[in-house]
């Protein structure tokens, strides 16, 4: 009778990955599946993204007489809020290295300072909406404000679902579910989140600094 | 018969050791603090004589260069050193950068099909 040698699963495996000096994935590509997904779906989304900053340059001059456009923006304010996203991004690659070199804790702490980060920029963004609200500017105003808030609004929705994310590995990590051998979902949900900073570097050159300096 | 192989050339060796790694994350991250601030500055420091430089319709033609390019290196070394596409695989670099290039064609598509450079710049109203 042979003797039940099961694999385990979860027995620590050497790191994989090019990134960190690893010998590659044993994929045709040398890249895990997971984070290959990841990259092809940002790829994608650059794509959307793409097309509602296009949308926004074509409309970003409102009609005469339809109300107000860029005028309302309060530049000061979405310079904080801008720069609270990019600091996220730094608490993100610190909780993806904590979690590479086995620091549950710390890694614990940058993951929810992470999402902390962004429930701040949210807030902001919540802010900001309801102040141009109250001077006016609605969701059907005129081609301004229907193409600055579905912009804006698209890439908000995209930071809360990277916080649902980042509190659901913090979650996974107290029950255990969470370790040195799964960091790769760590880093995933990384990649994610850095995205949605790049792409608000970009709204916030295009749809704030550029048409108020111009 | 022929054997699928991985290659894996990369733009630069990633750091090994984690202080120095870290170390280098939070210099990327004030280097982005700096750049954020010098373009907040040119929204406060608007009478700063280059950024008015232009011709014609294309007014403070300065100050937009400046902010474009400020723009593409906060973009570039947050995908370069956070999202380690410097020291990952170039097809992950490829499939990004394939993305953006294929949302700058639509942006140019759009343009064309409105025929904004047939009226000077500025779509007229409907």
């Amino acid at each position: 009778m042979a003797s039940s040698t099961a694999p385990d699963l979860f027995a620590p495996m050497p790191d994989l990955d090019v990134a960190h000096g690893g010998p590659g994935y044993p994929t045709n590509t040398g890249i895990s599946n997971t984070k290959l997904a990841m990259w092809l779906f940002l790829g994608s989304d650059c794509l959307l993204f793409g097309g509602l900053i296009t949308t926004f340059l074509l409309y970003k001059d409102p009609l005469p007489g339809t109300g107000p456009g860029t005028d309302l923006f309060d530049i000061p304010f979405t310079s904080v809020s801008s720069f609270v996203l990019l600091m996220s991004s730094l608490t993100m690659v610190l909780a993806v290295a904590a979690i590479e070199k086995g620091d549950l804790r710390g890694n614990r702490i940058w993951l929810a300072a992470t999402a902390g980060l962004g429930a701040i920029f949210i807030s902001g963004q919540i802010y900001e909406f309801n102040a141009f609200y109250e001077e006016g500017l609605g969701y059907t105003t005129n081609r301004f404000s229907s193409a600055f808030y579905t912009l804006t609004g698209f890439h908000g929705v995209h930071v809360t679902a990277g916080i649902i994310m980042l509190l659901s590995l913090v979650w996974f990590s107290f029950r255990g579910m969470l370790n040195q051998e799964r960091a790769e979902a760590v880093e995933t949900v990384g990649l994610y989140w850095h995205f949605v900073d790049v792409v608000w570097i970009v709204i916030f050159a295009i749809v704030y600094l550029i048409p108020v300096a111009s | 018969m022929s054997t699928l192989t991985a290659d894996n050339a990369t733009d630069a060796a990633p750091p090994h050791d984690d202080v120095e790694r870290e170390k280098l994350y939070v210099i990327v991250a004030l280097v982005l603090a700096a750049l954020t601030a010098i373009e907040v500055a040119t929204y406060f420091a608007e009478d700063f004589v280059l950024w008015g430089w232009g011709w014609g319709d294309h007014e403070n033609f300065g100050v937009i260069s400046v902010l474009m390019l400020l723009m593409a290196v906060k973009f570039w070394m947050v995908a370069g050193f956070f999202m380690h596409l410097r020291f990952d695989k170039k097809l992950l670099s490829g499939i990004f950068y394939s993305g953006l290039a294929l949302a700058l064609l639509v942006y140019i598509a759009v343009l064309l099909a409105f025929r904004i450079f047939d009226s000077g710049g500025h779509m007229s109203p409907l």
